[in-house]
């Protein structure tokens, strides 16, 4: 038998290069019907070329794309596009402005007959709150109801795949949270299986059922649950993506690592072996004494109210980071007018270790 | 059901072979999901991991004997599924009586069998298929 039975997008071994260099190392990835999976990288690391190679948008050079149980390309064999049944949303995949919205979504049906078509298309915009636009032209509308339409439009001929480049980029912070849980759940009913590319890491959490983190080199540096990623980052590199990063660099001594903020055992690293530990900023936790856990003296040197949140720089006072500083993430508001010794412990749910060579 | 295919096969029968036992015990969790025996998942998912990790350790050891030049970075990949393992047992514990237990544990059996079991595999598929072909013979055992 040569696909797979389970629904979905299947790409396996895909290189790709533009010219001598190459973009696309030898990746596979599964994305089930039901699913999204989002591809997180900076700019220049492939992941929208694996989209292009998936949508048949860029010309397969190696591997193979099956989605359901159709090959649409490998070694001698590309479908086009428009036979691969995929819905597109793409950052420069705009609604035709001479068009009204219902003309739009029906623009994808052109295999139907017209009356079908239009029931079908109404449908689609009726499932994303946009029916009664449906003779409106794009310009009239808001740019959270443009893309309401946009994946009307992607959806319509009933896609089995859909592929969504940064599809909110161009959406301000408000209408962007409210039109990425709109889409969601609009692809979650649909069933089907949905491949994004993004460069924002809380995007790719907030969306995704499993992240693909793409290094700089074309490789997949690690993919896994938004929770694998953030709670079990693979690299000092993917630790980074979620904001800034206390550093401590230790050395094992009998297998542990000194810090003022306790002894913890070392990972995975040799005796004398340079250890970076990093802490995320909610790692470090701040209270009134020293509590059950330990932790070390420090010294509150300013306090930002970030909304629901604070970011607070500590200076430690005593043991192997004696004059270091540190940033911390509290819920609320510091109270700076609060006396008493302040004291920082870790909360090692939020410490990461990786051996340097 | 999942059935593994030609393009996902290494083409090395020792590494096949347990993809495809680890096929078949996904394919009787998910069927046990679907018939509402929840609780033979206290049994398989244990069963699925156990293999899970002999396989790991089958894999490296052949690697390791072919020269794969990646084999510790291959190793380390298996080490990090340690977690998502724990996750899988966990949540097989608690299939009978949460619904969401049970769909995520669905969700987790699948992309771990197909993305960080196989597909992760095929980084050495061309070179333990060109080993094979300098010695002329099987790369396996
Ligand atoms: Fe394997
Ligand atoms: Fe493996």
């Amino acid at each position: 038998m040569e696909t797979s039975a389970i629904q979905g997008l299947h790409m396996v071994g895909v290189y790709h290069s533009y010219g001598s260099t190459p973009v696309l190392n030898n990746i596979s990835l599964t994305v089930p019907a039901g699913e999204l999976v989002c591809l997180l990288g900076p700019s220049g690391c492939g992941k929208t070329t694996l989209l292009r190679v998936a949508a048949g948008l860029e010309r397969l050079q190696a591997g193979s794309v099956t989605i359901d149980e159709t090959v649409v390309a490998e070694a001698n064999l590309q479908l086009p596009p428009e036979d691969r049944r995929i819905g597109f949303m793409f950052q420069d995949y705009a609604l035709f402005p001479h068009l009204s919205v219902l003309e739009n979504v029906m623009f994808g049906l052109f295999r139907r007959d017209k009356a079908a078509a239009h029931t079908r298309a109404m449908d689609v915009l009726g499932q994303v709150g946009m029916a009664r636009f449906a003779d409106q032209h794009p310009h009239m509308l808001s740019g959270g109801q443009q893309q309401r339409v946009a994946l009307a439009r992607a959806l319509a001929p009933e896609p089995r795949l859909v592929l969504l480049d940064e599809p909110f980029s161009g959406l301000d912070t408000d209408m962007r949270g409210r039109i990425r849980e709109e889409t969601l759940s609009v692809l979650k009913q649909t069933n089907v299986a949905t491949l994004m590319v993004t460069h924002d890491p809380e995007e790719a959490m907030f969306m995704a059922d499993r992240i693909k983190v793409l290094g700089e080199n074309g490789r997949i540096l690690q993919a896994g649950r938004p929770a694998d990623i953030y709670y079990r980052p693979a690299s000092e590199y993917v630790a980074r993506l979620f904001g800034p990063m206390n550093m401590i660099d230790a050395v094992v001594t009998q297998g542990k690592l000194a810090s003022s903020f306790g002894i913890m055992a070392a990972k995975r690293a040799a005796e004398g072996q340079v250890v970076r530990v990093l802490i995320r900023p909610e790692g470090l936790i701040l209270s009134n004494g020293a509590g059950a856990e330990g932790g070390t003296p420090v010294d509150v040197l300013s306090a930002h109210l970030l909304g629901d949140s604070s970011m607070v720089r500590i200076q430690v006072r005593e043991g192997a980071n004696r004059g270091e500083e540190f940033q911390v993430r509290i819920a609320g508001a510091f109270d700076l007018t609060e006396k008493g010794q302040i004291w920082a412990h870790v909360d090692p749910r939020h410490v990461f270790q990786y051996p340097q060579d | 059901m999942v059935e593994i295919t030609r393009s996902y096969e290494i083409e090395v029968e020792t590494i096949d072979s347990d993809h495809r036992r680890l096929v078949k015990i996904i394919n009787e969790i998910t069927q046990a999901l679907d018939d509402k025996r929840e609780a033979e998942c206290a049994r398989l998912v244990p069963e699925f991991v156990t293999l899970s990790k002999q396989h790991f350790a089958r894999e490296e050891a052949l690697l390791a004997k072919n020269g794969y030049p990646g084999v510790e970075k291959h190793r380390e990949h298996h080490a990090a599924l340690d977690g998502k393992m724990d996750t899988m047992l966990a949540l097989a514990e608690r299939v009978v009586e949460s619904t969401a237990a049970r769909d995520a544990l669905r969700k987790e059996l699948i992309f771990f069998l197909m993305d960080d079991v196989i597909n992760e595999d095929m980084d050495f598929k061309s070179f333990l298929m060109d080993a094979a072909s300098r010695k002329g013979n099987s790369t396996d055992g």
